[in-house]
């Protein structure tokens, strides 16, 4: 659990980062968005202590985030930031056993380490381990980026705008890569972004900051539902509210009785994904199968659209 | 089949025609400080070694002009650069009469200019080929063989320069040695010193023009007023400080001469080094620092690794820049090479004066590849990232 209690930082006269306070709870991702210039990645750094807050607390599991030296704080929190950081002069294996070296583990534990988080990765270590960071593409450095922040299987992700880099179609991949390993490691992100879409999507509970203020911190379908402030509406993008909301919800929880004709759609795709389909075919229903292939029954356009209405 | 010209071709072949027929290939002097009379190929040769020369000049020069395979080209500079190189040996055996210990005979016009020609071909013909750092460093280590083999066989100590290096066999060695512990000497304190300098300029801002500027102004003043300048507070130190003086150190001497060349070599080193430091990639430096580097793990992990290259091209700058300058050294009874060149200018002797130049030239090239050859191998191994 993170708790940040009232943080502020000043430079000189201008407030960054105005008495934020918000808990994090552990295994979710929360998300800070907002616009250049809120505060956003500043109030990331206090975490780690990569800037120094003026005033304020923040507690990881309880304890001051003072109570260690910096470097060796740092070493406990997992980080990864646009544009990757690889080193250029170090091998990709080399880079994601940075932390793993710096914690002074032995050769086994972190070849066995690296070889795990690249193999979690789609990146054979055998061909990738020795390779330097110029010699990949865009999206695998990307991937090499987060293994590294992982490498020492840190209880807590710091993530600034971390797929910032990438095409949308390797972005949308490296976000699923992303969700899948924080449910198998349980790991607690927080996740810096400018872009609203990224944070539905994301996040467990997201964080709008404006001009150094946090202006709502609540589950994604609040925020969509309830905007705190004409800022925020304006972030979620009034004609985008509704299919931001499906895009939230499972075809599997949409699903009515009754069949219909075409191929059928996995409960698991998003209502979003359905209501798409519905409308590009020009059909007023889709069948709906299970995991197994079982059919389940029918999304309709209708049964939709009313999930898709402001809820009460 | 078309013929085609080759661009910088149609200049060695000028220059190598205007060289071999129109210059002096050796010129002769009743002894060392007389006006010389020029000697064509034909004249300073036996008829059929300087036909022979002219032919290899002309076919080199040829195959320069046209198109022609790489392969050719080499081999038509190499073996017009080796015969010149023998043949000029041959030139002051044939010119020099029996028994006599005066004349002098060297190289003229017209044999430099062929030796430049040619070099010219075989550099364009080495940069074509695009060799491995290794592989140039190879061409250098050859080339020094030859020419150390073409010395120790006499072919050439008929020639005016061996002449003038016969009658100082002993000093040349001393003051060679001289010469290359200045530089190197100067060199080493400026990176100890210039390192720990830079890397202060790239933390602390404020720093960092103060100390440029004032290394620049050190950079602007001659070396003859700088080692002047140095007279006086040199001296004060060899008198006052108990020791000093028992240390060389003097007003005059090696101890100016190396504190001039140690101030000359602080801006490169220095410069380089804050330069490098600050072509560190940011998110690089961010990523390590959000890690858990130590300042100390990151400058000696990421930032000095990577501006690296860049802290060795400064000193490859500052190593080629004190072998010449060393030279200067001898006006203050510093030594090095540089005595020859000043003994020479005195006695209106140009072969002295060679006696000097030529190994410092020789000494500053070989650095040169030495180090652009080590600088490519560190920074192929340490490319940045462009994305």
């Amino acid at each position: 659990m993170i708790e940040i209690e009232g943080i502020t930082k000043r430079y000189d006269a201008t407030t960054v980062v105005d008495d934020v306070s918000m808990i994090i709870e552990p295994r979710t991702i929360a998300v800070i968005v907002g616009t250049s210039g809120s505060g956003k990645t500043t109030l990331l750094r206090m975490i780690n202590r990569l800037v120094e807050p003026t005033a304020g607390v923040i507690k990881l599991d309880g304890a001051d985030n003072r109570s260690l030296p910096g470097y060796e704080l740092r070493r406990s929190i997992g980080y990864a930031i646009q544009g990757h950081g690889l080193f250029p002069h170090r091998t990709v294996a080399q880079n994601i056993a940075t932390v793993p070296v710096l914690l002074g583990w032995d050769k086994a534990r972190i070849k066995a380490r690296v070889d795990e988080l690249m193999t979690l990765y789609q990146l054979d270590p055998e061909a990738f381990g020795p390779r330097y960071p110029h010699e990949l593409s865009g999206g695998q450095q990307q991937r090499v980026g987060v293994a590294r922040a992982l490498a020492a299987e840190p209880n807590v992700l710091l993530m600034d705008e971390p797929f910032g880099a990438l095409d949308p179609i390797i972005r949308t991949k490296a976000q699923e890569d992303l969700l899948a390993i924080q449910k198998r490691f349980g790991t607690t992100i927080i996740l810096v972004t400018h872009d609203m879409e990224e944070a539905v999507h994301m996040g467990d509970k997201i964080a709008v900051m404006d001009a150094g203020k946090l202006v709502q911190y609540a589950k994604p379908a609040e925020i969509l539902a309830n905007p705190a402030s004409a800022f925020v509406e304006t972030l979620v993008g009034a004609s985008e509210r509704p299919f931001r909301l499906l895009s939230l919800g499972r075809v599997r929880d949409a699903v009515e009785k009754g069949s219909a004709e075409g191929e059928a759609i996995p409960g698991d795709a998003s209502q979003r994904d359905a209501l798409a389909e519905l409308l590009w075919s020009g059909r007023p229903a889709l069948p709906v199968k299970g995991a197994d292939g079982k059919p389940l029954g029918r999304v309709t356009v209708d049964g939709l659209v009313k999930r898709a209405a402001r809820p009460a | 089949m078309q013929i085609r010209f080759d661009k910088l071709g149609v200049v060695i072949a000028a220059i190598a025609a205007y060289a071999a027929f129109a210059a002096p290939f050796a010129t002769f002097r009743a002894n060392r400080i007389v006006p010389g009379q020029a000697r064509s190929i034909l004249e300073a040769l036996p008829t059929a070694t300087g036909t022979l020369l002219l032919a290899i000049v002309v076919i080199a020069a040829l195959i320069a002009l046209f198109r022609t395979p790489l392969v050719l080209r080499l081999a038509a500079s190499v073996v017009a650069l080796a015969a010149l190189a023998l043949l000029i040996g041959v030139a002051g055996t044939y010119l020099t009469p029996a028994g006599n210990t005066f004349a002098r005979v060297s190289p003229a016009s017209g044999f430099w200019m062929l030796i430049f020609a040619f070099t010219l071909l075989l550099a364009d013909v080495l940069t074509r080929l695009n060799l491995s750092p290794l592989g140039r460093i190879g061409v250098l280590v050859v080339a020094a063989l030859a020419i150390g083999l073409l010395l120790i066989s006499g072919s050439w100590d008929n020639l005016s320069i061996l002449k003038e290096y016969a009658n100082r066999a002993d000093s040349f060695w001393a003051e060679g040695s001289k010469h290359v512990t200045l530089a190197l000497g100067s060199l080493a304190a400026a990176v100890i010193v210039g390192l720990p300098l830079g890397i202060l300029c790239h933390r602390v801002e404020k720093l960092r023009a103060g100390v440029l500027n004032v290394l620049n102004i050190i950079q602007t003043i001659p070396s003859i007023a700088l080692f002047g300048l140095l007279i006086a507070p040199l001296g004060w130190v060899a008198t006052h400080v108990p020791g000093a003086a028992a240390l060389g150190i003097r007003g005059i001497g090696t101890a100016p001469a190396f504190v001039a060349l140690f101030l000359y070599s602080l801006l490169p080193v220095v410069a380089n080094t804050v330069v490098g430091l600050a072509g560190v990639p940011r998110a690089a430096n961010d990523a390590a620092r959000g890690m858990g580097m130590t300042d100390r793990q990151r400058l000696f992990g990421v930032e000095f690794p990577l501006a690296f290259p860049v802290i060795l091209t400064g000193i490859r700058i500052v190593l080629v820049q004190n072998i010449g300058l060393a030279t200067i050294a001898a006006l203050i009874g510093g030594g090095g090479f540089g005595v020859f060149v000043f003994q020479g200018v005195g006695q209106t002797a140009m072969d002295l004066v060679l006696l000097g130049a030529v190994p410092t030239v020789a000494l500053a090239f070989a650095a040169a590849i030495i180090l652009d050859a080590v600088i490519e191998m560190t920074a192929t191994k340490r490319r940045v990232e462009t994305a």
